[in-house]
């Protein structure tokens, strides 16, 4: 690892991944794991195994992490990692640790958790990018799988922990700078390959219509949904911002004064509000921003699937209109 | 020496004591308690003015002032014996003393110039007191003066007399001031004390050496207080002094008081000379061979009743002691009129046995008290020409035989009205699950006994605030009971049995005729707003409790009481809350699920329903409520055989709010700003669903829940056989009256309400729909299914409309698609997030109103296009927008206001 670590150093600190490589056997690997032991909104998580060459990230292989249950609690995560990466080392695997994956529920991934632990990664191993897999949307047809980092912005907040008002500010970190998406690129070896030119000619025109499946609204009422959901607890927490305010005196002492003008006196000072109220916890911004990103992201899977539906709409159409000319 | 006398004097009251408690005679003992408060009275005045006469001899005026104004309100204090006894002679003696000694010094120049300052002011100001303060003395202290003046003899003898022996000492040292008096007075005093020494010892030597014993005044009662023991002095000293003259005057005086008092004790004092033998063996009320006449008999009752209240007085023997005199009196033929005035003692001391108000007679006592009132209101029917009343005073009372009507001050409506609610409280005081609780409420009966035939004695005597009190006692004792008489014969059916129909015939009118009778009568005659208050609540009640719902709920609404039952003690507010739960569980009855849901909504959406009833108490910790006030709210309970079932409540409101509430809900599924019509059966719902595993209902809750979510789905078969089946009966249903029209009127609802439930949720999936295929599914006929739609489409809850030869409802679509209404919603949201935003956006601006008075124009008329954009597919878009924008309104209206 310590080897591996010194490699990159000379790089560019902004972004040391450019773009990463997928082996097609970590894509199986995640899509088989889900398939196996995420059902509904659980979500599955796992290790991916690689390595950096120069901006460009290969992973290679990955390993998943076993389910939680109740009742093995003293279950040793990182003992369970560490045994994991000398087995594969054994057999001459990429044993080193570049990041980590986790699917995801119509898109819904951007949490405190991510965060933390996404930090946590990329604070000792820079280089490390979190695999979002979507089973949703790969079952419609589309395989669908995003690679993100937090920015460096981010990492330095996270780094300092100041998650106020100010500090975000001052970092200049909205909810379109947390995280930057790297673009993947799929690589499979040419024997592979061959395979799957193979396959295809193989399969039937049904296998791959999957695509073309016309009904959309119950993923698009699921996401609406999920949308919901969070412009909610925004809402919520624009209002905690407003009650974090003394709304009401500043209010009172505001028709004062506009009375006092009506009738030709000067205004009343303005005094300092923290003198006269206790200034309360100031409202976490951190959620909040998280939230906004989340949005963010729920309108762009919205975007895009709405998008790619009207264009097959619109064949539909044309085809159906052709057919019925002819 | 003076002293010491008058340790004696007390010693031989103690042994006095002793002796009769030896003896355990009650009748003394009663007696003695009322002297000896008296005698504490008195023995504070003299302290007191033993205290100014000792400063008037240091000239301390400061001290002076202090204690008389003690003095003065230790007079006022007792002021009720000065009443009865007459002001004492040695008050009067000071005041004159002290107006005189401080006139005296007053002209002292000299002396008062001598005086310290304070001394000086003191002075003036009890001069100017006691001169303001001996006008209303005036003519006893010209009296006492003029005694004093014509003949200082006689003056000497009367205080000494009229005094016990420490004013005796004042008086000398009084007199050592005046020194040209002192050579004439001092032998007196001096043989006076010596008297007073004799007497003593006389007392003690049980007047063995007596020079007078030979008078026909019992000297037994001589140092027995100080009245006596003055009296007697009196006596010796006349005898001494040959003072005839005065003596003969006293004679009277005193004769009338011995006699009394040796009525009282003679038993006592017989017996401890061990003299003459006992006629009876029963503790004596009258000397032998007194003659028993009305005016000795009241002249002992009102002795007994001195003693009443006052502390150490043994009740019980007091009662017994009432008891005796009434049978003397009734041994004598001394007339109804003496009768009725014990009677009336007697209840009004059974009532005072329990001296704490808050606890509860005992059984037993209250019983006594229920066989005198009877025994009372024999009397008064038997003789009608009895009057009594409460504004009878005491000395116009007629109560000896004679031409002219008893009249005896009392008043029975009282004595019954305390009954009552003794009554109640003893039942309070039950357990109710207990046997005894069963026994005593047999009771209930004779009380409503006693209360008709005061009802029916006052409605021929009394005044028209009487009868109303009466009534409503009457109507509180019948509000609240079913008459299973009425309602059989409403249904047409005769007693089984002959001996049935016997009773019914005796049992005379119905109870809603009586009521409304009563009731009326309160309406037109009564004055006081809180006898007709509760009357009108009684009638409510009873017309709810038999099923006349209309009459019932327009009474209720004439009478206004929503309005101004707050202002209303608690009591009555309890009162009222019963009723408008009768009222609910009524209207549920009759069908008026909407009716019967407003009245239920206060009481249960408090969540304290059983406190608001005064059904009991609600666990709180002791901040907020204190010993106290606990008692007072225990006092406010309702008894337990006037309780209103709460499960039964809970489960009319419950089912009342399911078929209000779930229709309500499916038809607005995706609106979102729905209201909850009811919080509770809300909670209810959600404490359903937070249930790990679901088994099959066991609680009426969990069964309505149950029942609920099967109407959720239109499914009334499920809906129904949760709501009535054997559990729900036997907890809930079979406790109505008319069980088989409840539950019928319960699943005809059930089955319209799921229509419509099922016609809201599932409309969307039907084009078209056969009625014919409704009414199987819902087995309701054709015409109701019908009636059902078109209301729904009339009231555009249904988007549809009915084709008339197919018989079918056709659908329009015009409802938004779920996704639509997703959209919709969304947008609503996030207009509000935009609008809070905003907000925070200006306070941090700290522009008031600025942003939107900028961009009003701009901004929200903006989004409303927008909003009206998106709504454009819908036809029901005038509808939708109209609910938004209202709100959008008045948020840039408040906006504008600040």
């Amino acid at each position: 690892m310590a080897s591996r670590k010194e490699a990159p150093s000379g790089k560019s600190l902004d972004s040391p991944v450019r773009q990463i490589q997928i082996e097609g056997l970590v894509v199986m690997k995640i899509i088989k794991h889900y398939q196996e032991e995420g059902q509904g909104s659980e979500v599955v998580q796992g290790v991916l195994l690689g390595l950096v060459v120069e901006d460009r990230l290969e992973i290679t292989n990955c390993f998943p992490f076993p389910q939680h249950t109740e009742d093995d609690a003293d279950f040793d995560e990182v003992q369970y990692q560490m045994e994991m990466m000398r087995s594969l080392r054994h057999v001459n695997i990429d044993h080193l640790h570049v990041g980590w994956y986790q699917s995801t529920f119509y898109g819904s991934f951007v949490s405190r958790a991510l965060l933390d632990s996404q930090f946590s990664y990329q604070h000792a191993i820079e280089e490390s990018v979190v695999l979002i897999y979507d089973p949703i949307k790969t079952a419609q047809g589309s395989l669908c799988l995003k690679a993100y980092r937090l920015t460096p912005k981010l990492m330095e907040i996270c780094r300092e922990k100041d998650f106020s008002a100010d500090g975000l500010k001052k970092a200049s970190v909205g909810y379109e700078n947390m995280f930057e998406e790297v673009p993947i690129v799929i690589k499979n070896s040419h024997l592979i390959n061959v395979l799957l030119w193979e396959l295809e000619d193989k399969s039937t025109a049904a296998d791959k219509h999957e695509l073309l499946n016309l009904s959309s609204s119950t993923h698009l009422e699921k996401s609406l949904q999920m949308l919901m959901d969070r412009v909610d607890e925004m809402s919520q927490d624009i209002n905690n911002c407003l009650f974090f305010i003394p709304l009401q005196y500043i209010q009172r002492r505001q028709q004062e004064n506009a009375q006092r003008q009506s009738r030709g006196e000067p205004p009343l000072p303005e005094e300092d509000l923290s003198k006269m109220f206790k200034p309360p916890q100031p409202p976490p911004r951190m959620d909040t921003l998280l939230i906004a990103s989340q949005l963010s992201t729920y309108c762009q899977t919205i975007k895009e699937f709405t998008s790619q539906n009207l264009g097959k709409l619109f064949m539909a159409e044309a085809l159906q209109g052709t057919s019925s000319y002819s | 020496m003076i002293s010491e006398d008058h340790v004696t004097l007390k010693t031989g009251v103690m042994m006095l004591k002793i002796q009769d408690l030896l003896l355990s005679d009650d009748e003394e003992d009663t007696k003695r308690v009322v002297r000896s408060a008296k005698d504490k009275r008195f023995e504070e005045l003299t302290n007191l003015i033993k205290t100014i006469r000792n400063a008037m001899k240091i000239r301390d005026m400061a001290k002076c002032l202090e204690e008389f104004e003690q003095l003065c309100r230790a007079f006022l204090k007792s002021k009720t014996i000065m009443d009865k006894e007459g002001v004492p002679q040695f008050y009067i003696r000071l005041l004159a003393d002290l107006e005189d000694y401080l006139n005296q010094l007053w002209e002292d120049k000299e002396g008062k110039k001598k005086m310290n300052k304070n001394n000086a002011k003191a002075l003036s100001t009890l001069r100017q007191k006691i001169r303001k303060y001996n006008k209303d003395f005036e003519t006893e202290i010209a009296s006492y003066k003029e005694v004093q003046s014509c003949s200082p003899d006689a003056f000497t003898s009367s205080s000494g007399s009229d005094d016990d022996d420490d004013e005796g000492i004042t008086a000398k040292s009084l007199l050592k001031k005046k020194p040209q008096e002192e050579e004439k007075k001092a032998p007196e005093a001096s043989k006076f004390l010596k008297g007073a020494a004799d007497e003593e010892s006389e007392s003690e030597d049980d007047e063995e050496s007596e020079d007078w014993g030979s008078d026909s005044v019992d000297s037994g009662s001589e140092s027995e207080d100080n009245e006596g023991a003055a009296a007697s002095l009196a006596v010796v000293f006349l005898k001494k002094y040959d003072s005839r003259r005065k003596k003969h005057k006293k004679k009277e005086r005193l004769e009338e008081e011995a006699d009394e008092e040796a009525e009282a004790e003679e038993g006592g004092w017989e017996k401890v000379k061990g003299g003459a033998p006992m006629v009876k063996e029963k503790p004596k009320m009258f000397a032998k061979g007194t003659e028993i006449n009305s005016a000795v008999v009241v002249k002992k009752l009102t002795e007994i009743l001195q003693a009443r209240g006052k502390k150490g007085t043994d009740r019980a023997a007091q009662i017994e002691l009432l008891h005796a005199l009434a049978g003397i009196s009734n041994e004598n033929n001394l007339g109804e009129g003496i009768l009725i005035k014990i009677k009336f003692n007697i209840i009004a001391s059974l009532y005072d046995y329990n001296p704490n108000l808050a606890a509860f007679m005992k059984p037993d006592m209250w019983k006594k008290c229920l066989e005198c009132i009877d025994e009372l209101m024999d009397i008064l029917f038997a003789n009608s020409n009895i009057f009594i009343g409460e504004n009878i005073a005491e000395d116009s009372e007629n109560l000896a035989i004679s031409d002219q009507p008893f009249r005896v001050r009392g008043c029975i409506l009282t004595l019954v009205e305390r009954m009552d609610e003794e009554f109640t409280k003893i039942m309070q005081n039950t357990d109710p699950h207990s046997q005894e609780y069963v026994d005593n409420l047999k009771d209930e009966g004779r009380v409503c006994g006693i209360i008709d035939r005061l009802l029916q004695y006052l409605e021929t005597k009394g005044s028209t605030e009487e009868v109303c009190r009466v009534y409503l006692r009457r109507i509180m004792h019948t509000y609240y009971k079913f008459d299973y008489k009425a309602h059989r014969r409403s249904l047409g059916l005769q007693g089984e049995t002959k001996s049935e129909q016997d009773q019914e015939e005796s049992e005379g009118e119905d109870s809603a005729v009586i009521m409304d009778r009563l009731c009326k009568f309160i309406y037109a005659k009564d004055r006081t707003d809180r006898i007709r208050t509760c009357a009108i609540l009684c009638h409510i009640y009873h017309h709810a409790l038999h099923s006349r719902w209309f009459q019932a709920r327009d009474l209720m609404l004439m009478s206004h009481l929503q309005d101004n039952i707050q202002h209303a003690d608690p009591p009555v507010q309890i009162l009222y809350n019963r009723t408008m739960v009768q009222l609910g569980i009524c209207a549920f009855r009759q069908g008026m699920i909407k009716d019967a849901h407003n009245a239920l909504l206060d009481i249960q959406s408090s969540g304290r329903a059983k406190e608001l009833l005064g059904q009991g108490l609600l666990m709180r910790n002791m901040q907020e409520r204190n010993a106290e006030q606990e008692k007072i709210e225990k006092r406010r309970q309702v008894p337990f055989h006037m309780h209103i079932n709460l499960e039964l409540l809970e489960c009319v409101y419950l089912v009342s709010a399911m078929l209000l509430e779930i229709p309500y809900m499916a038809a607005h599924e995706f609106d979102a700003r729905r209201r909850m019509i009811s919080k509770q059966f809300h909670h209810q719902l959600r404490v359903g669903e937070r249930q790990p595993l679901l088994g099959p209902p066991e609680s009426m809750r969990e069964h309505v829940v149950a029942a609920s979510k099967a109407m959720k789905m239109g499914d009334w078969r499920t809906c129904h056989s949760f709501i009535i089946n054997e559990k729900m009966n036997s907890k809930v249903w079979d406790l109505f009256p008319e069980t088989q029209c409840v539950r019928e009127m319960l699943v005809r609802k059930i089955q319209e309400e799921s229509l419509r439930t099922y016609l809201f949720t599932y409309s969307s999936v039907y084009d078209s729909i056969s009625m014919e295929t409704l009414s199987e599914m819902f087995e309701l006929d054709l015409p109701t299914v019908h009636s059902i739609i078109s209301k729904m489409i009339i009231n555009e809850e249904l988007m549809a409309s009915l084709d008339q030869p197919t018989q079918t409802v056709v659908m329009h679509r015009t409802e938004p698609t779920s996704l639509q209404n997703m959209a919709l919603q969304l947008a609503e949201k996030l207009g509000g997030l935009v609008e809070n935003n905003e907000r925070v956006f200006d306070l941090k601006q700290g522009v008031y109103g600025g942003y939107f008075n900028r961009d009003q124009k701009g901004g929200y008329q903006q989004k409303q296009s927008y909003q009206r954009g998106k709504h454009h597919s819908h036809q029901r878009d005038p509808h939708r927008s109209r609910s938004c924008s209202p709100v959008l309104l008045t948020c840039v209206g408040w906006m504008q206001l600040l």
